[in-house]
């Protein structure tokens, strides 16, 4: 499928040495991120930029004698033709030899074959589903899969006595992630899923799902919703109607985002979720993560974004450090690598180049400062791709 | 037996929230004849001052509510003096496009000033404890919701009505010349007419926050659902956003009930026919 | 702004307008070409502005001609977009073939959604075109095993053009070959808009009733222009899907709809330049300002339509006429 695409790829790596022949010689070495710094979603991407400066700051602006560039590139929403002609930019106007950054799936899946062709390396980090890997070589994934958290939950919840659940999630690809996820752990394991209901993606009042949830009157309730507003009034629903008392349990993923926690209150409280970060992880790393996150960015609160685009630096300045602009090689560099993140002990998969971590099973509690935080009480070890293995 | 009275109810209580956010619309839109894509924009200016009274000037929740009201109306009478009073004039689309270069800049200000996470209004702890209605329960806030909507659909009505203010309103709006001829004070009554809806969107997004929770991007988010239950309603009837909130509420419930996964297609498709049957809404006059 | 253009119809002679508004185009041709090689290292945007042209006049037509407002005219760009995107994963991947199926999808959902939206105006007519948009979407993110849902439509990789022209790295093919069809596009238009056709389209948009009246039918000229603009909406869907090689629910979205509509207002309804000129300008400030102060931006473009519709009502064409008369105010 290449051999067409050999001669303009020559020009292309051609190109971009010409255009970053300066670059070479005091070896600096540029890293495009895309994400959206506009819109709705603009939050994602300073928190990107926070959680990479943190880790600038903390490791100086060199790696291995290349000096190490970010070049932001706004991205606005999933707009995957958008996302496409900024790579091509970044790689052919800005010189970039890495690329990072990339909240959404249709954004990341549009860069694919750019990046094949072009052999730019890639740390994605958010696009969480879990096929993205497979559609470039050149892809790292620092973020997470819904089917990696969504498995511990399913075996938790089973260890702890649950044996009936309904599950409700967005209809949209994650939710269907999710749902497939959860759902198939818990009845391997011989849990029973009474209802799986999809919620339209435009729900603004869940009473009616709260009402069928009840009636079935399952042990737990498994949920998935995108963050922000869907979440808020899901998690309000579920209080408000009574479930808690009823005996449902709540259990989640990524519902509890640091993002939005404050905004959801007392009714956040007890809320239970796997996820692989906790801004609230006991480790001396994160807990100087998040204090020099709140030095650099005052307000900035630390989540999976930040974390993400953290350990997706990490990664770049690896893959800089040990072979500068001679990109080609530098997935080699990722495949294998293990680290102490913030979130706990990493390793980058050596066949899927995405990221094999702890899951953690947290609560919603309030620390000593009344702050609602996610608080970790067990421990998955080294829980890689699950949706890969399908 | 139990899905129907939960549709009922749900519903109902759905269909008040709308109507309580969607009825400022119908005063601007169906009654001065505004394409106003910036209602939602009013709706989060509320919703962002009372946010910001209640979390970081930790005010009481009804001082908060009125003290944010009152700012918008304030707001809305310097906007519609500096912005809308040329927008009459304007054609369809040019109001389109006017009003939604307004709801950008509001968009823009609250993320500028409060960035773009949600803004959550501290609410009375009685607003999220359930009230036993015997056979089931509802969520405390829906009833302050249904009692503050009915005040208002009354309100509204007697105000509109019966008042020498609704007169003079209805004869400004139906020909502004004739109106001013026979020495009404037409200014005056736009301005204050324009400023009581925007005041109503103030108050509806605050009450439905519950619901539709306040964040920047909130005049766009829910533009459509604004629309949907004016132009379902019919242009410039109360009564007409009243039956058509209720209606498109439990139209939506009912859905969820029965066939969850259609939801989105089985509202609009409801509306399609409503319109196709009723081009001018169920009470629009012509 | 219809009566100054019938205005000018009467003052200026008939041959002497179609040469300058000929050379005028040349002109644009000449522009156009010109950024191939002014931007070589942003083709892939340049591509995007000269998609959305498309896209943008097509709403002109609906707009600006025959005075439907629509606020969901992304339906049928998504309806182009995903019809030339499948046809290019699951039968064939040349791009001229899944073109036309792209136009023949846009058309046909527009005829469909036409007989229902044009018998309607005003509000109701703007909120079905919402509707039908929205439930198109819906039912494209529903249908995950066919079309991605909201990852995406993955898995088109176009054949070269003619079997010769390769879809290469850098955009050079995908700018040529969509700014091709942009100017077939553009003076198909002109045609259709100088047609009988068009000038009934104005006539209705002018007064449905007297038309009506010398025995026009109102309502199957209306789905006539609709469903030619649905054809275009189409072809710059497919455009769309076959050079990013993706498809997503956002082809089908309300934002892109209000966008389109904002880029055709801002440059003025009813002469096809103003779409020209609109969608540029925001897609460059855009484009501008994001990489400045991303953050912002919606200020900037707020403000940018407000001032337009403040100052310059007839749009950014308008604008040496409002200068002209300023300058003039001014002495």
């Amino acid at each position: 499928m290449k051999s067409p695409f050999l001669k303009t790829l020559g020009t292309a790596c051609a190109l971009s040495l010409l255009l970053s022949g300066t670059a070479i010689a005091d070896h600096t070495v540029k890293v495009g991120v895309i994400a959206p710094f506009s819109g709705p979603f603009a939050i994602w991407g300073k928190q990107f930029k926070d959680g990479v400066e943190v880790y600038v700051a903390q490791n100086g602006e060199t790696a291995g004698g290349h000096t190490v560039e970010f070049v932001y590139k706004d991205s606005g929403g999933p707009n995957p033709s958008g996302a496409k002609s900024l790579a091509q930019e970044l790689i052919i106007k800005d010189g970039v030899d890495y690329l990072g950054g990339l909240v959404f799936t249709p954004n990341a899946l549009a860069v694919a074959p750019l990046i094949d062709e072009a052999q730019i390396p890639t740390v994605i980090f958010n696009a969480a589903t879990s096929s993205i890997v497979m559609t470039s070589e050149y892809f790292v994934r620092t973020s997470f899969s819904l089917w990696q958290v969504s498995e511990p939950m399913a075996q938790w919840a089973y260890d702890q006595g649950i044996r009936s659940v309904v599950i409700s999630v967005t209809d949209y690809g994650p939710g269907n992630d999710a749902q497939v996820a959860f759902g198939s752990a818990f009845e391997e394991l011989g849990g029973t899923v009474l209802d799986a209901i999809k919620m339209p993606l435009q729900t603004n009042d869940f009473a009616p799902f709260m009402q069928r949830i009840k009636d079935q009157n399952p042990d737990a309730l498994f949920a998935f919703l995108p963050a922000g507003p869907p979440t808020f009034a899901f998690v309000k629903s579920y209080n408000e109607n009574g479930l808690p008392d009823a005996g449902i349990k709540f259990l989640g993923t990524g519902e509890t985002d640091e993002t939005n926690l404050q905004a959801l209150g007392d009714a956040a409280l007890g809320l239970t979720t796997a996820y692989h970060y906790s801004a609230d992880h006991d480790s001396d790393l994160n807990r100087a993560f998040t204090a020099k996150l709140e030095e650099l960015s005052p307000g900035s609160v630390a989540n999976l974004a930040s974390v993400g685009a953290y350990d997706g630096a990490h990664v770049l300045y690896a893959m800089i450090g040990a072979v500068g602009s001679e990109r080609t090689k530098a997935v080699d560099v990722a495949r294998g690598m293990e680290w102490e993140s913030p979130r706990g002990p990493v390793s980058i998969d050596p066949d899927t180049r995405h990221i094999t971590q702890n899951v953690y099973i947290r609560r919603v509690a309030r620390n000593e400062n009344g702050v609602l935080v996610n608080e970790e009480f067990e421990t998955i070890p080294n829980v890689p791709d699950l949706g890969l293995m399908q | 037996m139990s899905v129907l009275s939960g549709i009922l109810i749900d519903g109902f209580s759905y269909g008040m929230i709308l109507f309580m956010i969607a009825v400022g619309l119908s005063v601007t839109m169906g009654l001065m004849r505004v394409i106003n894509l910036a209602h939602g924009g009013f709706a989060l200016l509320g919703g962002a001052f009372a946010h910001w009274l209640t979390s970081i000037a930790s005010l009481n929740y009804a001082l908060s509510v009125i003290l944010s009201v009152l700012a918008v109306m304030l707001i809305a009478i310097a906007m519609e003096r500096a912005l809308y009073k040329k927008i009459y004039q304007f054609s369809e689309l040019q109001q389109v496009l006017a009003t939604i270069g307004i709801a950008f800049l509001m968009i823009a200000s609250v993320n500028l000033f409060l960035g773009s996470t949600l803004l959550p209004i501290r609410a009375p702890a009685f607003f999220s404890t359930s009230i036993d209605l015997g056979f089931r329960s509802l969520p405390a806030h829906r009833l302050v919701v249904i009692i503050a909507g009915l005040v208002i659909a009354g309100g509204l009505y007697i105000l509109l009505d019966r008042t020498r203010f609704g007169i003079q309103l209805r004869a400004a709006v139906d020909n502004r010349d004739m109106a001013a001829s026979l020495g009404i004070n037409t200014v005056k009554i736009y301005a204050l007419t324009f400023s009581l809806g925007a005041g109503l969107a103030a108050f509806g997004g605050i009450l439905g926050a519950e619901l539709l929770p306040i964040e920047a991007y909130y005049p766009l988010r829910y533009m459509v659902l604004f629309l949907v239950v004016v132009a379902v309603g019919g242009m410039g009837s109360i009564a007409g956003s009243f039956f058509a909130a209720i209606s498109l509420g439990i139209i939506d419930t009912a859905a969820r009930y029965i066939v969850p996964d259609f939801g989105t297609v089985f509202f609009f498709i409801a509306m399609m026919i409503v319109l196709t049957l009723r081009p001018h809404g169920l009470l629009g006059r012509i | 702004m219809s009566t100054d253009a019938a205005k000018t119809l009467a003052v200026t002679p008939p041959r002497k307008r179609f040469r300058t508004r000929l050379l005028l185009d040349l002109v644009l041709i000449g522009i156009g070409s010109a950024t191939f090689f002014l931007f070589p290292e942003n083709l892939g945007f340049v591509t995007r502005v000269l998609i959305m042209i498309i896209f943008v006049l097509s709403l002109d037509l609906v707009i600006g001609y025959a005075g439907i407002a629509t606020l969901g005219h992304a339906a049928l760009f998504g309806s182009g977009a995903y019809a030339a995107g499948l046809f290019a994963v699951y039968i064939s991947a040349d791009p001229l073939i899944g073109l036309a199926i792209g136009i023949i999808a846009g058309a046909v959902i527009a005829f469909l959604s036409g007989l229902i939206l044009l018998r309607a105006g005003g509000l109701t007519l703007l909120m079905l075109s919402i509707a039908i948009a929205q439930i198109l979407q819906e039912i494209a993110n529903k249908e995950r095993p066919l079309t991605g849902g909201s990852d995406g439509l993955l898995g088109i990789d176009m054949d070269p053009i003619f079997g010769i022209f390769a879809f290469d790295f850098f955009g050079r093919t995908g700018f040529w070959y969509v700014f091709v069809i942009l100017v077939m596009v553009f003076f198909l238009l002109k045609l259709v808009v100088a047609s009988p056709f068009g000038l009934a389209a104005r006539g209705i948009h002018e007064s449905p009733a007297r038309m009506r009246a010398i025995g026009t039918p109102v309502y199957w000229r209306l789905v006539g222009i609709y469903t030619l603009a649905g054809a275009i909406a189409g072809i710059a869907g497919a455009l769309s899907a076959q050079v990013t090689e993706l498809v997503s629910l956002e082809a089908l979205g309300f934002t892109l709809s209000a966008e389109a509509l904002i880029m055709l207002i801002l440059g003025g309804t009813g002469r096809l330049y103003g779409a020209i000129f609109g969608t540029v300008i925001f897609m460059s400030v855009h484009h501008w300002a994001a990489s400045i102060d991303p953050f912002n931006w919606l200020f900037v473009i707020g403000g940018l339509v407000l001032v337009v519709v403040y100052f310059v009502p007839e749009g950014l064409l308008g604008l040496p006429a409002k200068l002209r008369q300023w300058l003039r105010a001014g002495r």
